[in-house]
């Protein structure tokens, strides 16, 4: 915890050129990171990081300062340092004090993980493991992680606000490789939650995805080439919301849109996706991989709607970038730690269900493919143009699922593959990973019901789909 | 932090064989948009971390707090980290070497450069690239510099220190033209500020994004490529990230057991040289040991892996100073790659594979490459190659195909050789088959 008078010193000295606004961003965090090789621990690891973020506000610019010394030295250097960027008068009243804000928790867990002994995280590991090596004689190597991260954040800012908020975030990331004749695949699961240590033992079925993993990467071990060419696509429910954080999402975040750099920039109101579309992205979801009490810059995250029957509704906005679009932060401001100056984020994205089963979707398909998981995409947002590689895929011929086919990727343009979107499912699921942009890498879930896109374009190796 | 300090409290708890590296960094960056210094940032950082033998198992700790309970915390992360450790690598502790090539790679000019005068230079950049045609629509212009010094000792006496410096400068344009947008961007990192070329940079930028515009779609169908060197160094990074030691030894390396064969095709020689003086030099690994200059593939033949301390007492071979921590895991990393240049240039690579495409961007790396499988199908940008001169742009298309395919199947490899940011100097190279998939 910063010293108060230190802070509003830090926010005095700040804003006596004239910025308009100020905020200490405190951080402490700790990260267990316990790996095994197979059977065996590998590497254990315990890392600490702790230091402060100073952001000063003016109009439309922004300087950002951040230390890993929290001396008071270090402190008024950096305000100082950062205040010469502007040139004026003071304009904000000295301040002199900072009222508490109560934080209110929505996560709930009755064994934060913090509190588990290493020795169960590691059982815990050894048995996804085995499950996993078990399964069958091509897999050859399985590398599983316990991931723990504890992080105390405190926010002072000019308005004489001060929040301390708590997270703890735990991930099992369990990758697995077959080899066999020469060929080689590899399948990744990553289940993360805020939801404590219950959510690895209870709320999901460990046992399941190891065992789902290994079948997986056998089957896609014996898998043809997928084949290329443009045709209807069925992406799966859960992990399948990547097509829409890369396609859509990260065009929706205020950074790009204020500045006019989004495709979807200045288009509120405006049909961009077939009417079965509605999407929303809330941060508010207690246990969530994404969630959280209270975004970065102080605001309680919400439930923002982004599309409505095709109609884009809602950016996500964040104070600093809402102030070129008049309009006030939604809760959407997030940053990797300290080091990053915040801005608008994703948290956890979905696109809302629909009316079909999924399988009504894979009998309404003559002939296409069924993309049910992905290792991730990447989107130029200037453009709208965007990737994504399928880690799971199958050829679906006359309503049915044929066989597995590997190394596909989509891509497409975002303007056009909303409106592409011809049939919502009703299954929503999430996924959960890491999403990297210029505020760093933060935690955040992609979502959806299985949906059908009626064409895009496929990359493979495999030749033509009619050949199959 | 004093180092002997830590080393004995280590030794009274029963760490014998420690090692401290301490990261100490600054950096300052700012943006421009529309005239505007919309962002400026400043940043300093340590970061201690520590390594040590505790009851024959290495533990590790890091932290970023430096007062007197620093060694008290590290200590116990060790202690707390190598009770749980199972591993059955002998863990070591590097006595040092005899000779170290130290280079002084620290710009004195670029130290002492003005921030006025840093955000004069990309005003000018942001002027020229908006000038330069009346249909770049949005013009983004980054500068960041970094300084940071590198301290590594440990309970043998060794001592190495390294500090370095440079800027990166990313500037970006959005072209527009009726409802068609397209983009471009490009990097441009060094240490010595002299070596920036304005002109050069600026015109490349809106150049290579106004080629753009006018796209016609390409038939799906195996073609002969031409791969500009941004795409060149990402593949043959993913494929050369298959020399890790590590990876040969846990079978997951399609290297595995080909030291000395004809791995590639025999256009293709590559050399690792960390020893090269440049913004991507550095003369010790995470382990201390010395870095060193080799060649990884000799006119296709595969000549060595990239090891560790750990795993070449493995291999029974000496550490080829690639070791890389992350964490606690002590990984394998390469730097300054060098794929030797050929005799053609790239128009004369055009002509050599007369019809197929160049391609000059790829995307989507993370997600549509598999470096250990070597398969690959990646968003790709490009142009035509008709009668052997550089034709019109193509639409959105996907490029797939296998790594150790594509390096056997080299037509041509180019004389443009560049530096490039990834740390790869690599020329343009001609592949035959590669598969296409667009509308």
């Amino acid at each position: 915890m910063l010293n108060k008078s230190l802070a509003l010193e830090v926010i005095n000295v700040a804003s006596s050129t004239g910025a308009d606004f100020v905020e200490i961003f405190n951080e402490e965090t700790e990260r267990r990171v316990y790996s095994l090789e197979g059977l065996n621990v590998d590497a254990t690891s315990i890392t600490n990081t702790s230091g402060i973020g100073l952001r000063l506000l003016k109009g439309t610019r922004s300087v950002y300062g951040s230390t890993s010394d929290k001396s008071r030295k270090s402190l008024i250097n950096l305000a100082k340092t950062l205040s010469k960027s502007f040139e004026g008068e003071r304009e904000l009243p000295e301040l002199n004090g900072f009222d508490n804000i109560k934080v209110k928790k929505i996560h709930s867990k009755s064994a934060p993980i913090s509190t588990v002994n290493s020795a169960e995280i590691v059982s815990l590991l050894k048995k996804t493991a085995n499950i996993v090596l078990s399964y069958d004689k091509r897999i050859v190597r399985v590398i599983t992680s316990f991931l723990l991260t504890i992080n105390r954040v405190e926010i002072f800012n000019s308005n004489g606000k001060h929040w301390v908020d708590n997270k703890e975030y735990g991930r099992l990331a369990l990758q697995s490789i077959a080899s066999e004749n020469g060929k080689i695949e590899t399948r990744f699961d990553g289940p993360g939650s805020q939801g404590g240590w219950e959510y690895f033992t209870k709320t999901i079925n460990l046992e399941e995805i190891a065992k789902n993993n290994a079948k997986k990467v056998i089957l896609m071990l014996g898998a043809k080439e997928c084949p290329s060419g443009k045709f209807p696509v069925i992406i799966g429910n859960g992990w399948g919301g990547v097509i829409f954080h890369e396609a859509c999402g990260h065009q929706l975040e205020a950074s790009s849109v204020a500045k006019g750099l989004s495709v979807f920039s200045n288009m509120k109101g405006q049909q961009i996706a077939n009417t079965c579309v509605s999407a929303y992205d809330d941060g508010s979801i207690p246990n969530e991989w994404g969630s959280n009490n209270l975004d970065d810059e102080g605001n309680i995250p919400q439930k923002n709607e982004l599309i409505k029957d095709g109609i884009l509704t809602g950016y996500l906005i964040d104070s600093f970038n809402g102030r070129r679009m008049n309009e006030p932060g939604n809760g959407a401001c997030r940053r990797q730690s300290y080091k990053y100056e915040p801005t608008s984020r994703m948290s956890n994205t979905y696109i809302a269900p629909g009316k079909f089963t999924e399988d009504e979707i894979i009998k309404a398909t003559k002939l296409g493919l069924y993309a049910v998981s992905f290792n991730g995409g990447s989107v130029d947002p200037s453009t709208g143009d965007f990737n994504f590689g399928c880690s799971e895929a199958y050829i679906i011929k006359d309503g049915k699922i044929l066989e597995p086919v590997r190394g596909a990727t989509l891509v497409g343009n975002a303007r056009e593959i909303l409106k592409h979107i011809d049939m919502v499912g009703n299954n929503l699921a999430f996924g959960q990973g890491m999403c990297g942009a210029s505020s760093g890498s933060i935690p955040v879930n992609v979502g959806q019901p299985t949906i059908r896109i009626d064409e895009i374009v496929v990359g493979g190796r495999g030749g033509s789909i009619n050949d199959f | 932090m004093i180092f002997n300090k830590f080393f004995n409290i280590a030794k009274e708890n029963g760490i014998n064989e420690s090692e401290i590296s301490i990261n100490k960094s600054t950096s300052f960056s700012f943006s421009l948009f529309k005239k505007e210094l919309v962002s400026y940032t400043v940043d300093s950082s340590r970061k201690i971390s520590a390594r040590g033998i505790f009851n024959g198992k290495i533990g590790f700790g890091s932290t970023e707090d430096d007062s007197p309970k620093t060694s008290e915390f590290l200590i116990n992360a060790i202690k707390e980290t190598a009770s749980l450790s199972e591993s059955q690598d002998e863990p070591i502790i590097f006595k040092g070497a005899d000779k170290y090539k130290k280079k002084n790679v620290y710009s004195k000019k670029l130290a002492e450069r003005q921030t006025e005068d840093k955000i004069k230079l990309c005003r000018a950049i942001e002027e020229k690239l908006t000038a330069a045609d009346p249909r770049v629509s949005d013009v983004q212009v980054e500068y960041q510099d970094i300084e940071s010094e590198k301290t590594f000792a440990n309970s043998y006496g060794l001592v190495l220190k390294e500090k370095g410096n440079y800027f990166i400068i990313v500037a970006s344009v959005v072209i527009k033209d009726g409802d068609e947008i397209k983009s471009n961007l490009d990097i441009f990192l060094e240490t010595d500020p002299e070596k920036f070329n304005i002109d050069e940079f600026c015109d490349g930028i809106v150049k290579k994004g106004l080629e753009k515009l006018g796209g016609e779609s390409i038939k799906a169908g195996k073609y002969k490529a031409v791969l500009e060197r941004g795409c060149v160094s990402s593949l043959l990074s993913a494929l050369i990230s298959n020399l890790s030691s590590e990876e040969v030894q846990k079978h997951s390396s399609k290297f595995e057991g080909r030291l000395n064969q004809k791995v590639l095709s025999p256009k293709i020689t590559v050399c690792e040289k960390p020893n090269l003086k440049n913004v991507f030099f550095s003369y010790f690994d995470d382990e201390g040991v010395p870095t060193k200059d080799k060649v990884l593939f000799d006119h296709g033949v595969l000549k060595t892996y990239f090891y560790n301390l750990v795993t070449a007492k493995k291999d029974g071979v000496e550490s080829t100073g690639n070791a890389s921590r992350s964490g606690s895991k002590m990984g394998i990393s390469f730097a300054n790659i060098v794929l030797k240049p050929g005799k053609l240039s790239e128009g004369e690579l055009f002509e050599k594979i007369g019809n197929g495409i160049y391609v000059t961007d790829i995307q989507g790396l993370h997600a549509g490459l598999n470096s250990t499988s070597g398969d690959f199908s990646l968003q790709a940008e490009g142009f035509h190659i008709v009668n052997g001169k550089k034709d019109k742009a193509l639409t959105l298309f996907t490029l797939s195909g296998n790594l150790f395919e594509l390096f056997n199947n080299v037509i041509a490899v180019g004389n443009n050789s560049k530096l490039l940011i990834s740390s790869f100097n690599v020329p343009s190279v001609a592949f035959k088959n590669l598969k296409v998939s667009a509308e």
